[in-house]
């Protein structure tokens, strides 16, 4: 195989864009070759890495405050989920 | 389908259309959001303001499946603005992460490293690999064609590969 093709198939390789007969003809080459090997792993690895973040969390209280800044633009909006009790303004108690 | 429906019902000026609207795509947004600014209150502003930019262009929402790439250019946009008021370049130090420690320090790497990047790179990388977007969506979202965002990931990714070295060896 050619160089640029190898490369090619690297990169599908690593987003798992690959057929699995095609994975595997790649890894049967890559058994002799200890640097192709090196680089789908790790590719595999970068990319499995990166799709395994969940990433930062939309919490409650960030959906809330994100409802009260689009309130306070004047925008008229009515999600169906209200804000749970612990969210609500209280009022202060008299007596 | 639904989705039509909401989109309509907005043009018509209903108010739970955006807030069906705000329920449906919120957490992708301000995750996006908080992936371009690194902080919560950033991400929190522009999640609005994307929102407030739907409200305000409801008239001109198409309901077809361009939809989400429009909601994300918005976003986009609004992030690239504040970064180049505030210089957000940083990895910011309320970025939270759940899991162990060792998977946390692990992300809070693989963020740096993915900070770190050109954003030709960059951009591809987090809305194909972390926002698990397809190839045409994330080009239609960054204007440019299909071949070329699948040539800066491909690139992006292998840049990401040689910044974690050694780290990716340590990974099971």
């Amino acid at each position: 195989m050619n160089e640029e093709l190898i490369e090619s198939l690297v990169d599908l390789y690593g987003g798992r864009d690959l057929s699995p007969e095609s994975e595997e003809i790649l890894e049967s080459y890559a058994f002799t070759d200890a640097q192709l090997s090196h680089n789908l792993s790790t590719l595999r690895k970068t990319v499995d890495l990166l799709k395994s973040d969940s990433g930062p969390e939309l919490t409650e209280e960030s959906y809330q405050r994100i409802l009260m800044k689009i309130y306070a633009r004047g925008a008229d909006i009515e999600p169906s989920f209200s804000a749970p009790v612990h969210l609500q303004y209280q009022l202060p108690i008299q007596g | 389908m639904a989705e039509r429906k909401w989109l309509d019902a907005l043009a018509k000026g209903d108010p739970r259309a955006l807030g069906h609207i705000y329920e449906a795509y919120s957490e992708r947004i301000f995750r996006y959001c908080f992936r371009m600014l690194g902080n919560r209150t950033d991400a929190e502003d522009a999640t609005a303001e994307t929102f407030l930019r739907v409200l305000r262009r409801s008239a001109e929402l198409r309901a077809d499946g361009a939809f989400r790439t429009w909601l994300f250019r918005i976003a986009r946009n609004l992030c690239i603005d504040r970064m180049r008021q505030h210089k957000l370049l940083e990895l910011p130090p309320d970025a939270q992460y759940s899991g162990s420690e060792e998977r946390s320090t692990l992300r809070v790497t693989v963020q740096q490293a993915l900070n770190s990047l050109p954003r030709e790179y960059y951009d591809p990388l987090v809305l194909c690999d972390l926002e698990e977007m397809s190839a045409k969506e994330a080009a239609d979202i960054l204007d440019i064609s299909v071949p070329a965002l699948k040539s800066r990931l491909y690139r992006g990714r292998k840049a990401l590969r040689d910044k974690l070295g050694s780290i990716l060896e340590k990974t099971s």
